[in-house]
């Protein structure tokens, strides 16, 4: 009986070889891991990806797909235990992780395939992925620029007009802006017996979207923490009285109480769900999420008949998507962008496929299926990704704005050039400073040498 | 702590052969095994590694400077103080009411055990979307009936939610302690209440020469325990507030998983053994004092 | 007159008591009937009390209940197998301290106390980072192994303590027969402890069913999670679905709460043998 066993399993064995040499008898596999799509459009997009590679090249791909948060919790429990898989993506591994793995050589190093690819991807997309490694002491290409995602406005026209205000009337200007959402806007609706707010203002520690708004804010004052080579200048006496504005700017939201008191718990999805409640009337959020999901709800055979219609309604004509308004100089804000970034691992058990995947899934056939699936929530890196219909045709009143925003440009975020600012953005020192001012009444000018050194516990 | 005792007893009679003394001692390792393997793999090694990791220096500087962690300290000191001694003096008190001799308090003791019967999960996310400032069932009424615009910041105010976050982990544990105090009253003879009232004792006569008396072994006892158990509460913070607003409100309980989701798994392991000096007394203490019950 | 007044004081204790244990309940199940616009309007009774809410729950319509009745299922399965897996486990280490005299099971008893008293959240990183190590991460056997460690140290105490009440004579008399331990194990020992067994079979399945932290920690698929942290989940979800979030809260609290009141009076007589986990 035993031997029989031990047979089998040499049997087994030899056949697991034979797969690796390349005969089909077992087959190879590679471990690919990627955050689920929002919609049904990015998940089917992918899938269809990974049967073209299947047939293309005979190697099966394991495929997992992760929620967002444990997308990221998983990977990073994975890597730490040597057992990551060949490919992953996971749309907050920039904001947390890739620098940082790829300082410490966690990452292949894929310059190879970035190479041919390097004309037809954005520049400010690109630079998101050449990062330093601390054991060769060098910048190179650790990551796959997938999509990004940029700051956009969004309001409910209509409570807007409820309000007693057009369209026209919104300033562009910086605190005009502001004040007109704060003052007018929240006082006509609570004029008439609304309990209403004017702005989303996130202000969450536990949410990225908070810092993505605050460092939007820091930008407009000008605010700089980092320079290009990774130093921190916020000490620097013009960097540190902007930082002071941009906190006094943030916090003065919801100290004038135009932000629902429920902001300073809110987590990421919160001020969509503020947003979808009417129970304020715009919010700035980092993809057009909000927008899309009535996108989503007016295809959506689960809903009644009416609810398809209102669904409709909103998405064309009821919510409207912006960019913000111009800097306090009067200049036009740059677009804070964060890149999604792939990476192949280091420890990978099949890495040389794992690159080959990512290659193919870079292919323009490829990539733009998958991010045209999240129906704009995700903007492409590449220039022919840009000039897809989807976002010129001008049909489609949200993704036409985006598309218009682009031209304003876009800047990384710091961690790019340090990573350390993964940390700083985890800890969320921006929202505590707020925080530290709204409620401990602090001087913003203590929050902020606070937040210096804090900072420069952590990434100096 | 309430075994009844048992006279230790004298080893089997010489009728046993060595052979059955072998067999004896052969089952009763193989019986252990199960336990040993699981308590080796699943308790010593993590925590031999916890502890390994936990050497490293840098962690502590690195948590001594975190602004969150004083606060978190602070922050569970209160909350073990409070939450603990709110909690035994409702459940003393209560144990007088669910021990009166009628029908229908039996059946407010059966809906009163409810939160302990139930998952902690839903019932703590239920408290969470009821007070919420704005869409939530408390705020929204006296926005109705009072015309309240802003009730208060239940969650949000920093001191109120965590006033909030102790009422809910009394909520879900307080069943539980009452029910034992409950059983340590029934204990008491009855007669003694009896010959007490009788002499013309009063009602508080009775408890502070009858009643407390006899409770005090079993309420300091399970004071201690309840301790500990608050000090690793994670859900009532963490399902409730998050350890928000801003941060502000964690216990050491949520500490840890707070740096690992941030991916900072040394300090979270810091964090933990920060905490031993204050947990590791009362579990020896414990340890004994059950052990010696049990023998 | 006395006795009315007392019946009035009693009853004055008794509403305060009744409301604040019932309101978060009585919450629960009005958004469990509640359509959206009800809810976040913030009623105390629905206009239009609906069953349409669990008709999406049992139907899986919508976005975060994708995977409901699997991960109810894998609830049951985690709950079930660390109920039989602790029960095989503490009765065999309760018969080896208390009836065989173990050497050594002492000491291991007061490792196993230890590890009970110890709370379980200071557990769970270790825990987390070791089954790393193992690679077991995301695998719901991580999280029955995880259960079992959890669980076994109580169940082995109440056992032992429930086993050393049987009286001495009776395995003396087997022995005196020629038993061998497993005999005794299996013919004097096993029938006996019976009900004490019932209610820690019981004590492990509910701890396991009711654990979010490990689950959250050890698991992260959508397809291995249990139904408590699928309900977690629901806080990501940026349509504020929390009726839907109640009413499969209130799907996951009924077996619980069944089993419970079922077996009340057993879990009340092994309740005071010990404490059991709050």
């Amino acid at each position: 009986m035993k031997s029989v066993r031990s047979l089998a399993a040499g049997a087994a064995l030899a056949a697991i070889a034979a797969g690796w040499s390349g005969a089909a008898l077992a087959q190879e596999t590679v471990t690919v891991w990627f955050t689920k799509g929002f919609y049904k459009g990015e998940d089917d997009a992918l899938l269809a990806v990974v049967d073209k590679f299947q047939k293309a090249t005979g190697v099966k791909v394991d495929l997992s797909l992760y929620s967002t948060e444990d997308c990221v919790t998983k990977s990073v429990g994975a890597v730490q235990a040597g057992t990551p898989p060949d490919v992953g993506f996971c749309t907050t591994y920039d904001f947390r992780t890739t620098g940082q793995w790829a300082f410490e050589g966690k990452l292949e190093d894929v310059t190879d395939v970035i190479e041919p690819l390097k004309g037809d991807i954005l520049p400010d997309a690109l630079v998101t992925t050449y990062l330093m490694n601390d054991k060769t002491k060098k910048k190179s290409y650790y990551a796959f620029p997938v999509q990004q995602q940029m700051m956009h406005i969004t309001y409910w026209k209509d409570m807007l007009e409820e309000a007693g205000f057009k369209e026209s009337d919104i300033p562009k200007s910086w605190n005009g802006y502001w004040d007109f959402w704060c003052d007018k806007v929240q006082g006509g609706l609570r004029a008439k017996g609304k309990r209403i707010y004017a702005v989303g203002h996130p202000l969450g520690v536990a949410a990225s979207d908070t810092f993505y708004s605050f460092l939007t804010f820091a930008n407009a004052h000008d605010a700089k923490v980092v320079d290009e080579s990774g130093k921190i200048v916020l000490d620097d006496p013009k960097n540190k009285a902007a930082m002071v504005a941009a906190v006094k700017d943030y916090a003065s939201i919801s100290s004038r109480g135009c932000t629902p008191p429920s902001s300073v718990n809110w987590l990421d999805p919160d001020n969509n769900v503020a947003f979808h409640n009417r129970t304020i009337a715009m919010t700035h959020n980092a993809t057009i999420s909000i927008a899309s999901k009535h996108l989503d709800d007016m295809n959506n055979q689960a809903l009644t008949p009416e609810q398809r219609e209102q669904a409709k309604k909103n998405y064309l004509d009821n919510i409207r998507t912006t960019q913000f308004p111009d800097k306090p100089d009067g200049k036009p804000l740059p677009n804070l962008a964060a890149v999604k970034t792939a990476v192949v691992f280091a420890d990978g058990k099949n890495k040389k496929r794992g690159k080959e995947f990512m290659a193919f899934m870079m292919k323009d056939e490829n990539l733009r299926p998958f991010v045209e699936g999240s129906l704009g929530r995700w903007l492409p890196t590449t220039k022919s990704g840009l000039a897809s219909p989807f976002w010129t045709d001008g049909k489609d009143p949200h993704r036409a704005l985006v598309y218009k925003q682009f031209s304003s440009g876009t800047i990384p975020f710091q961690f790019v050039y340090n990573y350390k600012f993964t940390a700083v953005n985890a800890e969320n020192v921006w929202a505590k400073a707020v925080n530290r001012v709204l409620v401990d009444k602090v001087a913003p000018e203590q929050a902020v040498d606070e937040m210096i050194v804090r900072i420069k516990q952590i990434a100096g | 702590m309430t075994a009844a005792t048992m006279a230790a007893p004298a080893p089997p009679a010489s009728a046993t052969t060595s052979g059955q003394a072998r067999d004896r001692a052969f089952w009763g390792v193989v019986m252990l095994a199960p336990y040993i393997l699981v308590f080796a793999v699943m308790v010593v090694y993590p925590v031999a590694y916890g502890l390994w990791i936990g050497l490293n220096w840098q962690s502590y500087r690195a948590l001594f400077t975190d602004p969150i962690f004083f606060r978190t300290v602070v922050n569970t000191v209160i909350f073990l103080f409070v939450a603990v001694n709110l909690k035994f003096l409702i459940a003393l008190f209560l144990s007088g009411f669910f021990v009166a001799q009628r029908a229908w308090v039996r059946i407010v003791l059966v809906l009163f055990i409810l939160p302990w019967a139930v998952p902690s999960i839903p019932t703590i996310l239920s408290f969470r979307v009821m007070l919420n400032p704005e869409t939530g069932m408390v705020n929204s009424q006296l926005f109705q009936w009072f015309g309240i615009m802003e009730g208060p910041g239940w969650l949000t105010d920093p001191t109120l939610a965590f006033i909030c976050s102790i009422f809910v982990h009394i909520w879900k544990s307080l069943p539980f302690w009452t029910l034992i105090l409950v059983t340590g009253r029934l204990a008491i003879a009855q007669d003694l209440y009896e010959a007490a009232s009788v002499d013309g004792a009063n009602k508080w006569q009775q408890f502070r020469f009858i009643t407390w008396p006899s409770l005090a072994t079993l309420y300091v006892t399970s004071t201690l325990l309840s301790m500990i158990w608050t000090l690793g509460d994670f859900n009532s913070v963490y399902l409730l507030t998050g350890g928000g607003p801003g941060d502000l409100n964690h216990v050491l309980a949520t500490l840890g998983i707070r740096y690992m989701r941030n991916n900072n798994l040394d300090l979270g392991i810091a964090s933990i053994i920060v905490a031993m000096p204050l947990i590791l007394p009362m579990v020896w203490f414990m340890v004994k004092r059950l052990s010696k019950g049990a023998e | 007159m006395k006795r009315v007044l007392d019946e009035g004081k009693l009853i004055l204790i008794a509403i305060p008591v009744l409301i604040w244990t019932l309101l978060p309940i009585y919450h629960l199940f009005v958004l469990s009937i509640s359509n959206q616009e009800s809810m976040l309007a913030g009623k105390l009774w629905p206009d239009k009390p609906t069953l349409q809410n669990f008709q999406i729950v049992f139907n899986q319509q919508h976005y975060y209940l994708n995977n409901f009745w699997l991960q109810l299922f894998n609830s049951f399965l985690i709950a079930i197998a660390t109920g039989l897996i602790t029960l095989f486990v503490a009765t065999c280490a309760a018969f080896a301290i208390s009836r065989l005299r173990a050497p050594g099971g002492r000491t291991i008893m007061n490792f196993a106390l230890a590890t009970y008293l110890i709370p379980a959240a200071f557990l769970a990183i270790p825990m987390y980072k070791a089954m790393g190590t193992f690679g077991l991460l995301n695998t719901r056997t991580a999280l029955i192994l995880a259960m079992v460690a959890l669980a076994s140290p109580y169940a082995i105490w109440v056992l032992k303590q429930a086993s050393d009440k049987l009286p001495r004579e009776l395995d003396e008399a087997a022995i005196m027969d020629g038993a061998t331990s497993l005999q005794l194990f299996r013919l004097v020992y096993l029938p006996l402890m019976k009900p004490s067994m019932v209610v820690i079979g019981i004590y492990a399945l509910l701890l396991a069913w009711n654990e979010y932290l490990y689950a959250f920690l050890l698991l992260s698929s959508e397809q291995a999670l249990p139904l408590a942290v699928g309900l977690g989940l629901f806080l990501s979800a940026d349509d504020a679905p929390w009726n839907l979030l109640m009413t499969a809260g209130l799907i996951y609290a009924i077996p619980p709460a069944v089993i419970y009141y079922g077996f009340r009076n057993n879990m009340v007589s092994g309740l005071t043998s010990g404490a059991v986990k709050s």
